[in-house]
């Protein structure tokens, strides 16, 4: 119970940290962004609407004030208004960050359920035709960059096949079947990176558990193959699997930037990269900040989930 | 090194038509020539041109050079900076190690690509800007790479004897620590410059990377988009390239790594082959009847034998003890009894005849029905060798269910059996919080659940306390003679096979150098090892003598009687290997064994 209350802790404090080396890169940043914010073209902007504009956004405050309002917001789940459109950051975020994380989890989903099955086969019959192969696929799914498969996938399963359009989002309340077919290819793409990670640590894993001791208890005991297999190999192979599941989920989310730009999927990234482009900080730190939180969190997740698998953790 | 041939030439093509492209005959990447957009061939351009008619080879080649240029600015600077960091945070500790290693791991809170996109808001894109974040990003690897590797350093002697010969700390980190973190620094580096590639072009296909018109794998691929349909070609070209330069990126690194590392070198593994069928008859009418036994082992060495024309038997009730120093081969001659050989070895030779089935050549499913039922098997070590994620009660019920259905409470009576006080709570208890000793009787009671015929202990009381020895001794003993058990009880204490054998056969080097009932061995031992084991026991009276030297490895054996290198009374003849003889009704094996026992 402490550990998972120090756990909570910590992971409260890099937040903060967090928080506070965005807000410091926006200060410490050459260049006024009110100056950056109105200047078009290499024209020097009125100073007048620059000092309004800085007024605006609170720059003429001390820092310390910014500071101080910056953290009030966030604890209040406050994310200011888009310098483009006034609309709250924290809405936006809201209506948006639903999607990307049915994508994660989508992504995640397909990865566990390729990675898994493949890595424990490949593991029982290692050095045969079937590991080779495995191998040889994971080696490529893991190099090829995520647009770029995303962008193939579009090539092969719109273009050429014609079984699904290029990209898009139905909402699964106007359309289940169709909603699920526009989230296929995306999450595959998401997957993919952490597919051939999860394949290659339960390869690892399983091996490993294979020598063990405790598995040679279990033959033993006269168990089948097969239970030993389930019992007393996979299970015990979960645990380092889960923690790998839980350190690239990172991955994960940056990979879901690029595919959502390639389908067209209406997640976070969408008004991410057009605040990249149009220097809309507050919306860019929002979401660069609900994301981070959402890693900190998945992160967090996978540690519970990982001291369920294994009894011992707690102890220590 | 062979995995390091095919991926480092096709990186280093790569890389050096990249460096060579200004030389190359190639259009210029950048002029554009709108009559010829999308032509799929013309002469001097072998790929086509894009949608603006721009040659699309001049546009991979150059597009490599930017992709390139960058990666590999950004993992320098990285390397460089990220090392000398780490470098002074494990040497000098205090403030230095706490920014450092913080600092690394505040950075691996921000997925990469989001701190790209963050830092590309505050500076504008532009070669300049990635590679800046960029060396960002690769700064926590070569930090933590470069501080684990110092602080395992800093321990090691050679660093201690230069600090103690007063060398200024500069001159330690640059010329005694650098070179030798040199290895798992260049694989960073590696490791880094592939992933600064797929970076890279993420960035230029968003269009927030490599500024147009300056070429680039990512931007080619983003434009190349809107034409899918009319030329597909177009997007495959840079697709491809770049996958195939990051993936032999990656094969790079793995080889490297593996190259770098000397743990990682596994000897490939052999299948066990049991095709030959029995060749000799059972001999009656032992329970266990181990006559030739060889094992052996494919170690990049050569084939190795721990263990050697090993024979003995047991009969129903009584206890045979394998007694031996460790690497003698008694555990593994077990191991092979019961089937259960490491994937490396192979049993090379030999019949072990038990209820009419020669164990060794059985197949699996006849051999998995004895295992946990007529005959069972316990290990050296409970901690181990017990599941650590299943409470104790489900591993016990499990190795009934595995033969027949466990009635209600079952698990509970055998722990009670086995004389674990407060069964019932102890069965819903996990491996680790139990003491030693409880563990190992869970071990048994779980090879009892099924009531064996044979049951091979491996050193069951070696990693225990001395007390708690003996009460496990005790068990083994009663449970013997109340179920008529055969047992075979491996150990290396003299005191254990006193205690419980009837029978003991003593191992040296993989051969069995002296076999005979318990009273008659220690009375008059045979063989000069014995004689020297019995000596090495302390027993009040006199000053225990130890055998000079070890046991020699198995790849390493003395020609003739292996025991001669340490034998008191080796003489030339000993040069001859010795074969086993049987007098008396009990096995010798040594040359000059009638001169000591007259």
């Amino acid at each position: 119970m402490l550990w998972l209350l120090r756990r909570l802790g910590t992971s409260l404090l890099l937040m903060w940290v967090v928080a506070t080396i965005v807000f410091m890169a926006l200060h410490v940043v050459p260049g006024d962004p009110a100056e950056v914010l109105l200047s078009t073209g290499g024209t020097s902007p009125d100073a007048y609407a620059v000092a309004e504009l800085r007024t605006q956004l609170g720059l003429d405050l001390p820092l310390s004030v910014q500071y101080g309002r910056f953290l009030a917001g966030l604890t209040r789940g406050d994310l200011g208004v888009s310098l483009v459109d006034d609309y709250p950051v924290a809405q936006e975020i809201m209506l948006r960050l639903p999607r990307t994380l049915e994508l994660i989890l989508a992504g995640s989903l397909i990865a566990v359920a390729i990675g898994l099955p493949t890595g424990t086969l490949a593991a029982v019959r290692h050095g045969g035709g079937f590991d080779r192969g495995a191998g040889a696929v994971a080696a490529v799914l893991q190099s090829v960059p995520v647009f770029v498969l995303g962008t193939l996938l579009i090539l092969v399963f719109a273009q050429w096949l014609r079984w699904m359009p290029a990209g898009g989002f139905v909402p699964a309340s106007q359309g289940l079947g169709q909603h699920l077919l526009l989230l296929s290819l995306p999450a595959l793409a998401v997957g993919k990176g952490l597919a051939a990670v999860v394949y290659r640590m339960t390869r690892a894993s399983v091996l490993d558990a294979l020598s063990r001791d405790h598995v040679r208890t279990a033959r033993a005991k006269g168990l089948t193959p097969r239970r030993v297999l389930a019992r007393h190999v996979v299970r015990n192979a979960l645990s380092p699997v889960a923690t790998v599941l839980g350190l690239h989920m990172g991955a994960l989310l940056g990979g879901t930037v690029l595919v959502e730009y390639v389908f067209n999927w209406p997640g976070l990234s969408t008004p991410l990269l057009r605040a990249v482009e149009a220097r809309d900080y507050p919306m860019v730190v929002g979401i660069i900040l609900t994301v981070s939180a959402l890693f900190l969190l998945i992160n967090l997740a996978m540690d519970f989930l990982y001291a369920a698998l294994d009894p011992r953790i707690l102890r220590s | 090194m062979r995995r390091l041939v095919w991926p480092g030439l096709v990186v280093a093509v790569i890389v050096l038509v990249a460096v060579l492209a200004p030389l190359l005959p190639l259009p210029d990447p950048v002029v554009q020539d709108v009559a010829h957009r999308l032509a799929p061939w013309l002469p001097g351009s072998f790929l086509g041109r894009d949608e603006f008619g721009r040659d699309v080879l001049s546009r991979l080649i150059w597009g490599a050079r930017s992709s390139l240029a960058v990666a590999f600015a950004a993992s320098f600077v990285a390397a460089v900076a990220g090392t000398a960091l780490g470098l002074f945070g494990g040497w000098f500790r205090g403030v230095a190690e706490f920014l450092a290693i913080r600092g690394a791991d505040v950075l691996l809170c921000f997925p990469p690509i989001l701190l790209a996109l963050l830092v590309v808001t505050l500076m504008g894109p532009g070669t300049g800007t990635l590679i800046f974040v960029l060396s960002i990003l690769y700064l926590p690897g070569f930090i933590r790479v470069a501080y684990a590797e110092v602080l395992s350093a800093r321990a090691q002697d050679y660093v201690e004897a230069v600090r103690a010969l007063g060398a200024p700390t500069g001159r330690i980190l640059l010329r005694t620590l650098l070179p030798n973190i040199a290895g798992p620094v260049l694989v960073q580096v590696s490791l880094a410059v592939a992933a600064a590639v797929v970076l890279e072009s993420g960035l230029s296909f968003l269009g927030l990377g490599v500024v147009p018109p300056t070429p680039s794998w990512g931007q080619m691929i983003r434009g190349a988009r809107a034409t899918m349909e009319q030329a597909p070609t177009l997007l495959l070209w840079p697709c491809v390239t770049l996958t195939v330069t990051i993936l032999a990126m990656n094969l790079l690194c793995d080889a490297l790594r593996d190259a770098l590392d000397p743990r990682g070198a596994a000897p490939p593994r052999r299948l066990l082959d049991r095709v030959l069928p029995g060749l000799l008859p059972p001999p009656a009418p032992a329970l266990l009847a181990v006559q030739g036994l060889t094992v052996e082992i494919a170690t990049p060495g050569g084939i190795i034998r721990p263990v050697e024309d090993l024979t003995f038997s047991v009969t129903a009730g009584r206890t045979l003890a394998i007694v031996g120093e460790s690497g003698s081969g008694k555990s593994m001659a077990a191991l092979a009894v019961m089937g259960l050989l490491p994937p490396a070895a192979r049993v090379a030779a030999g019949s072990a005849w038990f209820d009419g089935i020669d164990l060794l050549r059985a197949p699996e499913p006849a051999l998995r029905r004895l295992r946990g039922g007529d005959m069972a098997m316990v290990f050296q070590d409970p901690m181990s060798s017990l599941n650590p994620v299943y409470r104790i009660a489900d591993q016990v019920t499990e190795a009934i269910a595995a033969h027949r259905s466990p009635r209600p409470d079952e698990a509970v009576a055998l722990l009670t059996r086995v004389g674990i006080a407060d069964p019932a709570r102890r069965a819903r208890a996990y491996p680790h919080e139990l003491s030693g000793g409880m563990r190992q009787r869970v071990m048994i009671a779980m090879a009892i659940a099924n009531r064996p015929r044979l049951l091979i202990a491996d050193e069951p009381t070696t990693a225990l306390d001395v007390t708690v020895q003996a009460a496990i001794l005790d068990l083994l003993a009663d449970l013997r003679r109340e179920g008529g058990m055969g047992m075979v009880l491996i150990t290396h204490s003299l005191g254990v096979v006193a205690e419980v054998g009837d029978e003991v056969a003593v191992m040296y080097a993989a051969q069995i150098v002296e076999r005979g009932p318990v009273g008659e061995v220690f009375a008059r031992p045979r063989h000069p090892y014995t004689r020297a084991l019995l000596a090495a026991v302390p027993d009040g009276e006199h000053e225990a003598e130890g055998i000079p030297g070890t046991v020699p490895r198995p790849d390493a054996w003395p020609p003739g009687c292996r025991f001669a290198p340490r034998c008191a009374h080796a003489r030339a003849i000993c040069a001859t290997p010795p074969v086993l003889e049987v007098v008396d009704g009990r096995d010798i094996r040594c040359l000059r064994w009638r001169e000591f026992s007259a």
